[in-house]
């Protein structure tokens, strides 16, 4: 390892910091919506703002899969897939987080109102 | 390409289309960041940049996609285009982080590392139209420890192969 690697390792470092810092800044918790996809498609919106424990049930590609909101985060507890990656995942409470089941073809995005507005003020 | 050539790329190819398929029964953190490998094959296709030449490393990597899709993800398939511009990106990112700048093979095994998450990412965003920046950040820290064990494994690899064999 010479010192432009050391160099570079540093960059990386700072780059990720900034990412996650900017996450954390746009990240706000006001009308939170999970947004689910099957293929591109949007079947399902759910509303995060509420506390209580609900389920949900999506056709995936290979089965239906089963969403669990509670307390303002979502998670995918049971589906059918080779290594089970979406479901080992757990919970997402943050904008920007997204748990992707790609045998299933199931995308979920968690987004917020504010995000939005934000985003056609840029455009 | 003489004969000797096309037998040791060969060989190659199907060692990393091996290393490829042995990584995806070892899935690490598994849950937390979904798809993070260590990327063995990586080994493969930095030692073919360094020995060879860009436009073999690139057949080898182009040719490996190909086949763990026919032998396993599937051909066409959403995880088969991932794989692709992965590889793709990975490979120019490397053979450019040679040639014009100062990294050893440590830092060109990090930048590949990385670049095939970014390729993974641009693919995404793409086709699916999926968010990921969060997730990206995590990608470049997890880039590190990986990108450094399969730079330093592919240099203790080449300095012994550079002793054995006159490529």
């Amino acid at each position: 390892m010479n010192k432009s690697d050391l160099k570079l390792i540093i960059v990386i470092i700072l780059i990720a910091i900034i990412i996650l810092f900017m996450v954390a800044i746009f990240n706000n918790n006001s009308n939170k919506k999970a947004l689910i996809y099957y293929d591109n498609d949007l079947v399902l919106t759910i509303d995060l703002t509420e506390k209580e424990k609900k389920e949900y049930f999506v056709d995936g590609y290979n089965g239906v899969v089963k969403i669990i909101t509670e307390d303002g985060k979502i998670k995918v507890d049971e589906e059918e897939s080779p290594l089970h990656l979406c479901s080992k995942q757990g919970f997402i409470d943050k904008t920007y987080e997204t748990i992707v089941c790609l045998p299933n073809k199931i995308v979920i995005k968690i987004v917020s109102s504010k995000t939005n507005d934000l985003d056609t003020i840029l455009r | 390409m003489e004969i000797k050539k096309i037998s040791r790329i060969a060989m190659l190819l199907a060692l990393s289309v091996v290393l490829n398929i042995l990584e995806s029964f070892m899935p690490l953190f598994n849950g937390i960041i979904p798809g993070f490998k260590l990327g063995l094959a990586n080994i493969v296709i930095l030692l073919v940049i360094y020995i060879y030449s860009f436009k073999d490393a690139l057949l080898i990597s182009l040719l490996r996609v190909f086949l763990v899709g026919i032998l396993r993800t599937g051909l066409f398939s959403m995880s088969f285009f991932f794989s692709l511009g992965g590889a793709i990106i990975s490979v120019i990112v490397m053979y450019l982080a040679k040639k014009f700048t100062k990294l050893s093979i440590i830092g060109v095994s990090i930048m590949g590392s990385i670049s095939h998450t970014l390729g993974q990412i641009i693919v995404a965003i793409i086709f699916y139209n999926i968010n990921m920046v969060y997730y990206m950040a995590w990608a470049l820290i997890l880039a590190l420890p990986t990108g450094i064990l399969v730079g330093y494994l592919t240099k203790e690899i080449k300095k012994t192969l550079d002793l054995s064999i006159k490529w």
